[in-house]
């Protein structure tokens, strides 16, 4: 019984995971849409893409373009549920990695010539995200003692007050999984033909929907990262993130949109630094 | 999980049997491959041959599951008085050998180095060691064992899968006369050195078979006998030589300082002694030439142009982890000392070059030479953090890098016959042409990368046991990142393809198909009993609880393993179902700006004519190419390597 | 049975994705299309986003008349979008071939390629007629068979 009640209680997590994913998709098309000039649609109108494309005719070119979603999705999932079971962090991104190693598969599965190119870009956003949230690992562990993301509730003081730098380039992880900057890394929502659709041109339909929802889950996964900054109560873990997020969007509509070449020089590398420079002044 | 039923276990079977049972596989283990390579040498027949070779691999594998430890106190004492004089007797047949082969190829070097092994080796054995040996001869501990299993079952799948590629090989290269015999010969021997090298308990033997395997390394790498191929092997020839020498003026400061040569009392002796450090750093230096880390790596990168086989057992699977063994052995004897730390940094930064260095190159192989070389650098770097957690992490990482690598060179080596190249991108689209190979590459991949496969548990161990150290904590981050993009960069150019059409595994040997499949099946089911071999590898009495609910738990993290295969299994399920559901629809072509032909890559180009769509990885050769990065590399790692010196010397 | 049917019905009425493709127009049907993406007309408002990619379009916007070159990539283009698709005609090239019908290589008009929902008249044709266009398209949405999950 206790199975069965875990699961339950897992499929809810998911469900409202879902729904807030949904509904900050939204959020972010409208705001944008609002700092445009323009009306922009409706909050849920996420939930209506998702759902036309889940009821659409499948095509495939390669088994591997109807298996990748189904990687990626499970695990966005299984990381986010491990984090709402105070996991260990190292094996959260590990597992949220994974989904990135399918979807990156699948795009290159297929010989079009967009989504190959694609795929390398996003192995190369890969390597600059990846390696900051590990980073941030390291720093939970440095200030908690251990890798568990319960630790980060039982320290007593916000995380944010002695790893402002690493939050900086926390920011700039953020702002590149969310697909906001840089523009050419193909998949982006502003510039969203570059490359066609970048690593999803290839996707068609349902498979298509599950990324979607893949997407969905793994913003808020990234959100909750951040709720860590500040964890010591519940507006914190609540207001934190929801800044970060308006933040993102805001920012990325005012200033100029930055390429892959500037994201693996000056981002990767400055975050680098920040991230590093923030833990040796931690540890000495 | 407890080890406590292994242990009643192998009381019981030793109370029953006797050590007698002990001694007789490990003549099986080790004698008897040398009589197999002998008969592999001498009969010309293809079949019989083949007949031997298979025999052997099946008695080796069954001799290694049914070896179990600990051995007795006087464990071979008894025949000591023979195997003693002979193996200085083939020590110095050997060395003559290598110091002959110096002289006809005129290479100084070789000349230099044996010239000096056999020098110090007359003086050591003669005027140095004392006559009297009451230690046992043999070892069989957790290390060894792992090791011995390694070398055996993988070594084993290894030479069935040599049977056919080599009638291939030859038939490609046509020599004058069949070359065949001594390649198989040479396999056998050296499956014998290298369980000779594990199980064995004295330094002067264990300095013995280390020497046979570089031995068999120059002669394996040479076997084409091309150019090309005598140059990389007199290349490994002075490096390891280079290695065999460090080792013996290793020997030569372990013995003055505790005038032992028994490897796991000298390691326990040792321990604390400030003036021990010096002759353990010399030990380090070998195993680091023998494992190709950073800057030593040219002879392995080199060895690439050896048939695969010989890339799979020695250069991956085997006699480069000769070197970890090491180390790991002499783990205890420089715990928590500045040496230790030295060890780790060299280690982390091997790892991280060397992920760095495979990202810029265009040669399957060699991309496969640096990743070997980047891991073996990551289980130095557990032998030098030295917690209990990190040895047996290194033990794992051991077993299923062994696993893993061995797969995928047999994989990449079987696809090179085919295609006749080793550069990725002629391999691009492989899992159309050769359906079951190209899978079972893949699958070996991301056993290397994804969760919950061993040797993601493995890095995940090394990240918590380094965590405490701030700079190799991120070598380890920005070498796992680099390490994941070449991997899926090459997982990704087997799979692009056009349309296909459903699986249909192509032609292969049945010599050929088991070895892939009973690795990529072991791969995936010692994943599974990670937990119980985690529970093995550690000594008892530790903070960790292992096993739990099938999650690893530590002080500072777990890792709910039975979680994430139960999800990997459903996700198997969806995916059986939904592949197939997705592949009864329409079939898609892929965006080509509507340009499509009916060729599923070509488009329709100038003059109307199908041009087919090119891509390329894309390499970035400026920042990660080999060219014009090794040097600077190579400077650093000797940088760090001095350190390490230092840290041995000053104290 | 029926609610799932009421939710996906509407779900593609409130998401239509759509393909812009330019088949030998003077750009200027071309210019009015792209007008209803500014912030005058706005048509994101109805969830309507100009996807370059066949696969992930409902709507295939049509302007110009089909000429002999691009003919079979429009064809190509229609076959590479999964059902269900609307096919919508822009301005009076797109109808009929336009004051260009007697050109040598013009085949005159888009049903002459691929089937045609719904056709919008004008040189150019006015952005509010387009999104009329667009708004009666997604009509034929309620009709089309549903593929099933």
């Amino acid at each position: 019984m206790a199975v069965m009640q875990t699961t339950a209680l897992a499929l809810a997590v998911l469900g409202a995971a879902l729904l807030l994913g949904g509904l900050l998709s939204g959020l972010d098309r409208r705001l944008t849409a609002r700092l445009q000039s323009r009306q922009g649609p409706p909050f849920t109108q996420p939930f209506f893409d998702v759902i036309k494309l889940l009821a659409k005719e499948r095509m495939v070119t390669n088994p591997w373009q109807a298996f990748s979603p189904l990687a990626t999705l499970s695990a966005a999932a299984c990381a986010l549920l491990l984090f709402a079971w105070q996991g260990d962090l190292l094996v959260i991104l590990f597992v949220h990695m994974a989904g990135g190693v399918f979807l990156v598969l699948g795009a290159m599965a297929s010989p079009s010539p967009y989504s190959q190119i694609a795929g390398q870009r996003e192995l190369w956003q890969m390597l600059c995200c990846e390696t900051l949230l590990f980073v941030m690992a390291g720093a939970l562990y440095l200030t908690t003692g251990s890798f568990r993301v319960s630790g980060a509730a039982a320290l007593g003081e916000p995380l944010l007050y002695r790893l402002p730098l690493l939050f900086a380039a926390f920011l700039l992880a953020l702002t590149v999984k969310m697909r906001k900057s840089p523009f050419d890394l193909a998949g982006c929502h502003h510039a969203h033909q570059e490359l066609v659709r970048g690593v999803f041109t290839e996707y068609v339909g349902p498979h298509l929907g599950l990324l979607e929802i893949a997407h969905w889950l793994e913003v808020v996964l990234y959100l909750a990262i951040c709720s860590l900054f500040w964890a010591t109560g519940p507006w914190g873990m609540i207001l934190l993130p929801l800044t970060a997020f308006l933040a993102v969007i805001v920012l990325d509509n005012v200033s100029a949109r930055l390429t892959w070449r500037w994201m693996l020089g000056w981002g990767w590398g400055a975050a680098f630094v920040l991230s590093a420079v923030n833990l040796f002044w931690l540890k000495g | 999980m407890t080890i406590q039923p292994g242990l009643t276990g192998s009381i019981f079977f030793l109370s029953i049997t006797g050590s007698s049972m002990t001694e007789a596989i490990l003549v099986v283990l080790i004698i008897v491959p040398f009589f197999a390579a002998l008969a592999c040498l001498l009969i010309r027949s293809t079949a019989c041959r083949a007949c031997i070779v298979i025999a052997t691999a099946a008695m080796l594998a069954v001799s290694s599951l049914l070896l179990q430890g600990p051995l007795a106190p006087d464990a071979g004492l008894r025949w000591a008085g023979l195997i003693d004089p002979l193996i200085t007797g083939c020590d110095f047949l050997l060395l003559a050998v290598m110091f002959y082969l110096g002289c006809r190829y005129r290479h100084p070097l070789i000349v230099l180095l044996t010239a000096g092994q056999l020098g110090l080796f007359v003086r050591l054995e003669f005027f140095v060691f004392a006559k009297d040996r009451g230690h046992a001869l043999f070892q069989v501990d957790v290390l060894s064992l792992t090791l011995v299993r390694v070398v055996c079952l993988v070594g084993g799948l290894i030479c069935l899968h040599a049977i056919p590629y080599m009638q291939a090989h030859e038939q490609h290269q046509n020599p004058a006369r069949s070359r065949q015999p001594q390649f198989f010969a040479l396999l056998l021997l050296f499956l014998g050195a290298m369980n000779g090298l594990v199980l064995t308990n004295h330094l002067a033997h264990f300095y013995f078979f280390f020497e046979l395997t570089t031995l068999c390394s120059f002669l394996l790498i040479g076997h084409d006998r091309s150019k090309e191929a005598m140059d990389n092997a007199l290349t490994a020839l002075w490096m390891n030589g280079l290695g065999g020498l460090l080792l013996l003026f290793a020997i030569q400061g372990l013995y003055g300082q505790s005038a032992m040569l028994d490897m796991t009392g000298l390691a326990a002796a040792t321990a604390g002694n400030q003036a021990a450090l010096l002759p353990l750093s010399l030990l380090l230096l070998a195993a680091f030439t023998k494992s190709a880390q950073l800057p030593w790596q040219r002879w392995l990168l080199g060895a690439m142009v050896a048939p695969t086989p010989t890339s799979a057992l020695l250069h991956s699977s085997t006699m480069v982890k000769a070197g970890v063994y090491l180390a790991l052995r002499f783990a205890p004897a420089f715990a928590h000392t500045l040496l230790a730390q030295g060890l780790m940094l060299a280690g982390g930064f091997t790892f991280l070059a060397a992920a760095a260095l495979a990202i810029g190159q265009r040669n399957a192989k060699k991309v496969l030479a640096y990743s070997t070389i980047s891991n073996l650098g990551l289980i130095f770097a557990c032998a030098g953090i030295g917690t209990p957690a990190a040895v047996a992490a290194a033990m794992l990482l051991i077993l299923f890098h062994a696993v893993s690598k061995g797969l995928l060179f047999l994989c990449v080596g079987t696809a090179e016959q085919q295609v006749h190249s080793r550069d990725i991108e002629v391999l691009r689209g492989l899992c159309a042409r050769m359906p079951l190979t190209g899978m079972i590459a893949v699958l070996a991949v991301l056993t290397l990368i994804v969760p919950p496969f061993g040797m993601l548990l493995g890095k995940w161990l090394v990240f918590e046991a380094g965590a405490d150290h701030l700079v190799f904590y991120l070598m380890l981050v920005l070498g796992s990142s680099f390490t994941l993009l070449y991997w899926v960069r090459l997982a990704g150019t087997l799979l692009a393809s056009g349309q296909v059409e459903g699986f249909k595994p192509e032609r292969q040997p049945l010599l050929s198909r088991f070895p892939l499949v009973a690795l990529a099946c072991g791969a995936v089911v010692l994943a599974l009993g990670a937990p119980i071999l985690y529970g093995r590898l550690l000594p008892g009495g530790q903070t960790w609880s292992a096993g739990r609910g099938g999650v690893l738990t530590t002080a500072v993290g777990s890792f709910p393993l039975d979680v994430l295969f139960a999800v990997a299994a459903l996700l198997g399920l969806l995916a059986l179902f939904g592949v197939s559901r997705a592949m009864a629809g329409r079939k898609a072509f892929p965006y080509l700006a509507g340009a499509n032909t009916r060729l599923p890559d070509h488009f329709v180009g100038p003059m109307n004519r199908p041009v087919r769509a090119m891509v390329e990885n894309s390499y970035l050769a400026p920042f990660f190419g080999e060219e014009r990065w090794t040097l600077w590399v190579n400077l650093a790692a000797a940088g760090f390597l001095l350190v390490m010196l230092g840290g041995a010397l000053w104290q | 049975m029926g609610l799932i049917d009421k939710l996906i019905s509407t779900a593609r009425r409130s998401s239509p994705w759509l393909l812009h493709f330019d088949c030998g127009s003077c750009n200027g049907c071309d210019i009015e299309t792209l007008a209803c993406l500014t912030p005058v007309y706005d048509v994101e408002r109805f969830g309507v986003v100009n996807v370059g990619n066949p696969k992930h379009a409902d709507i295939l916007l049509v302007t110009g008349t089909v000429n002999l070159r691009n003919r079979e990539v429009l064809a190509v283009l229609y076959e590479q979008m999964p059902e269900p698709k609307v096919v919508v005609a822009i301005g009076a090239c797109g109808l009929s071939g336009g004051i260009f019908r007697e050109a040598p290589n013009v085949v005159g008009g888009v049903d002459k390629v691929i089937p045609v929902d719904v056709y919008v008249p004008g040189c150019p044709a006015r952005p509010e007629a387009i999104i009329d266009g667009v708004v009666l398209a997604l009509e034929k949405f309620r009709g089309k068979a549903l593929a099933v999950l």
